[in-house]
Formats: C-alpha cells, sequence, structure tokens
C-alpha cells in the first residue's frame, strides 16, 4: 500500500518510473481479471493497456481515500464494461458452453490442462456480467467483500448474493452431472 | 428442513470465511445434520477451487510499460503539433488574446442579438457525448458556457 503511494508520489514529481513500477507490479493482476470477464486474449491485453493509459492521465485526479488498487479495479470495470458495451456481448453462446459440458464428460485423463482452461473460460462468459464480475474479484483477484462492494460500489450484502448466484451458475455449467468434476 | 433455504444464502459467505461468528455456527451446526447443505456446500467449495486454480496469465516484466511509453509519446506528439492552439507554446501564449478578443466581440454580439434560451449543458459534455457537432451547435454551447 505505501508502496503504491510511494510510486504515485514519484510520478506526480514528474519521474515516469514511479508510474512505470505501478504497471510491472499490477498488469498480470488487471490482465487476469479482465481476461477472466472477457476471454479474449489479445482484447483482454488492449484492455489492460487503456486501464493504465487512464491511470496515467487521472493519476493527479487520485485523492488516496481509497486504496490504490480500489481505484485502478474500478478503471479496469470500466474499461471492460465499455468494450463489453460496444461489443454488445454481455454474454457467450451456447453452443460453446454445450460443447464445454460435453468435455466434461469425457475421460478424466483426456481433459487437458488447455481444455481445462477452455472450459472455465466458457462457463465463465455464460454467466451474467455482474455475478461474474463479482465472483472474478473473489476468486480470480481474492478480494475480500467489503473491498469488492468498494469497486462495484454496491453493499456487502450484494456482493455475497452476486458470489452465491455466479457459483449456482457455475456449478451448473461446470458440474453437470453429479460428480462431474474437472 | 425449515433452515435449508436460510443456511443456502449463507453457504457462499461462509466457503469465503466471510460470515459473521453467528452465522458461521448456525452453519456448521446445521450441516452436521443436512446431507443436502452439505453437498451444496462441497460443490460450492469445488467451483470455487476450480476458478481459483484457473491458470492466470503472465505478461513480461516491461512488454506493457514498453507499449505504454511508446502511446504515451504518440500522445505528446499529436499534442505538440497542437501547441499553437492550446497555448503551449510562447509564441501561442502573446498572440492568443488577438483571436479570444475577437471570439468575446463575436459572442457580446450574439448575445444581445439572439433571443434564444441559452443552455447549461457544457460544449466538454457534448463533445463527450459522442454526438455530432455543428457550427451551430458548437456556438450555442459556448454561448451556454459563457453566460
Ligand atoms: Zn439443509
Amino acid at each position: 500500500m505505501n508502496e503504491d503511494i510511494l510510486c504515485i508520489e514519484r510520478f506526480l514529481a514528474g519521474e515516469e518510473e514511479g508510474f512505470e513500477a505501478l504497471v510491472r507490479k499490477y498488469q498480470d493482476r488487471v490482465l487476469n481479471i479482465v481476461y477472466s470477464l472477457i476471454g479474449r486474449d489479445r482484447e483482454s491485453e488492449d484492455i489492460a493497456q487503456e486501464v493504465f493509459l487512464k491511470v496515467y492521465h487521472h493519476l493527479s485526479s487520485f485523492r488516496q481515500r481509497s486504496q490504490f488498487s480500489t481505484w485502478l479495479y474500478r478503471i479496469v470495470m470500466n474499461t471492460t464494461y465499455d468494450f463489453l458495451r460496444k461489443r454488445r456481448n454481455y454474454t457467450s453462446d451456447e453452443g460453446a458452453i454445450k460443447n464445454s459440458v460435453a468435455l466434461l464428460e469425457g475421460p478424466r485423463e483426456a481433459v487437458l490442462t488447455k481444455e481445462k482452461a477452455e472450459i472455465i473460460r466458457k462457463a465463465l462468459g455464460s454467466i451474467p456480467l455482474k455475478f461474474r464480475a463479482a465472483v472474478v474479484l473473489k476468486d480470480i483477484e481474492g478480494l475480500s467483500y467489503i473491498d469488492i462492494s468498494k469497486v462495484l460500489r454496491c453493499s456487502i450484502g450484494t456482493v455475497e448474493s452476486k458470489i452465491y448466484r455466479a457459483r449456482q451458475l457455475l456449478k451448473t455449467q461446470l458440474l453437470k452431472s453429479e460428480g462431474g468434476a474437472i | 428442513m425449515i433452515k435449508c433455504a436460510k443456511v443456502k444464502r449463507l453457504l457462499s459467505r461462509y466457503l469465503d470465511k466471510e460470515a459473521d461468528k453467528a452465522d458461521t455456527e448456525l452453519v456448521e451446526s446445521h450441516l452436521d445434520n443436512c446431507l443436502l447443505c452439505k453437498q451444496e456446500l462441497s460443490a460450492l467449495s469445488q467451483v470455487k477451487g476450480i476458478i481459483i486454480r484457473k491458470q492466470r496469465k503472465s505478461l513480461p516484466q516491461d512488454y506493457l510499460v514498453c507499449r505504454l511509453r511508446e502511446e504515451i509519446a504518440g500522445e505528446k506528439h499529436t499534442q505538440g503539433s497542437f501547441s499553437w492552439l492550446t497555448g503551449m507554446g510562447n509564441l501561442a501564449h502573446r498572440l492568443i488574446p488577438v483571436p479570444v478578443a475577437a471570439i468575446a466581440l463575436s459572442i457580446a454580439f450574439l448575445l444581445i442579438t439572439s433571443n434564444q434560451p441559452v443552455s447549461k449543458y457544457s460544449l466538454e459534455e457534448h463533445l463527450l457525448s459522442g454526438t455530432q457537432t455543428t457550427t451551430e451547435t458548437a456556438l450555442a454551447l459556448i454561448l451556454g458556457e459563457q453566460s
């Protein structure tokens, strides 16, 4: 936390290195959140770049009332929502999901790591964005409910119900039949 | 069981270790006697495990920094080309009062002659909205800002 503030202060004092240190520290976290939300490699990198570009231009308006990471994740969410809104792609196609469930029914050994990743990607893509966002912040980024409520600007109760709904929907996708785990 | 519905709503929070002491005790005592809720917890736990273990992506350390440096340098270059407009250069600073005075006079004239209601909607908001800007709308919005 203090480390982030130091970087911000260095940047505001004119040292680009302060900003670059923040990029290095958070780039993978930002990328993984974005990728988990949109499921596209190349575009995730572009969105991550756009996020940090916004940070670069608006860091002087960051008031330190919240943690830098909370502020950053809000930008991540807004930028990703904008991207999805433009693409009108809040949910992925159902055909892909049926495909993933079929894979789950195959022999356990045959499900390779890459295929597993694909199944998870599609399952995440199949649930409504509002639920996906909450579960990604929880299980991909490991945020607490209170931090998620700050990023998503909603109550802790809402965070809880979003995560619960997300997991129920994911369960339907991932564990179609009893014991059909990855 | 009557409690199941209530407990099910708490399971996700319990799993995330976000439930308070009273809720934790309620869930645990219920789980001792309810196989259905136990199965639900196990399924939710599996789902959580799958997402947590999801393969993470990783970028080379300076990959994004380099892309950003290029992007920012490009932006600065573009801004530099318009410095005469943005008032960045010394020459621009000295020349700007001339067109500004002309614009101010035009606006004053238009304000006197125009009896149209003046908009509070700013030019900046209008530009951000992405709506097409005609000379008339731009002028009307500038007038709005001046009032
Ligand atoms: Zn029960």
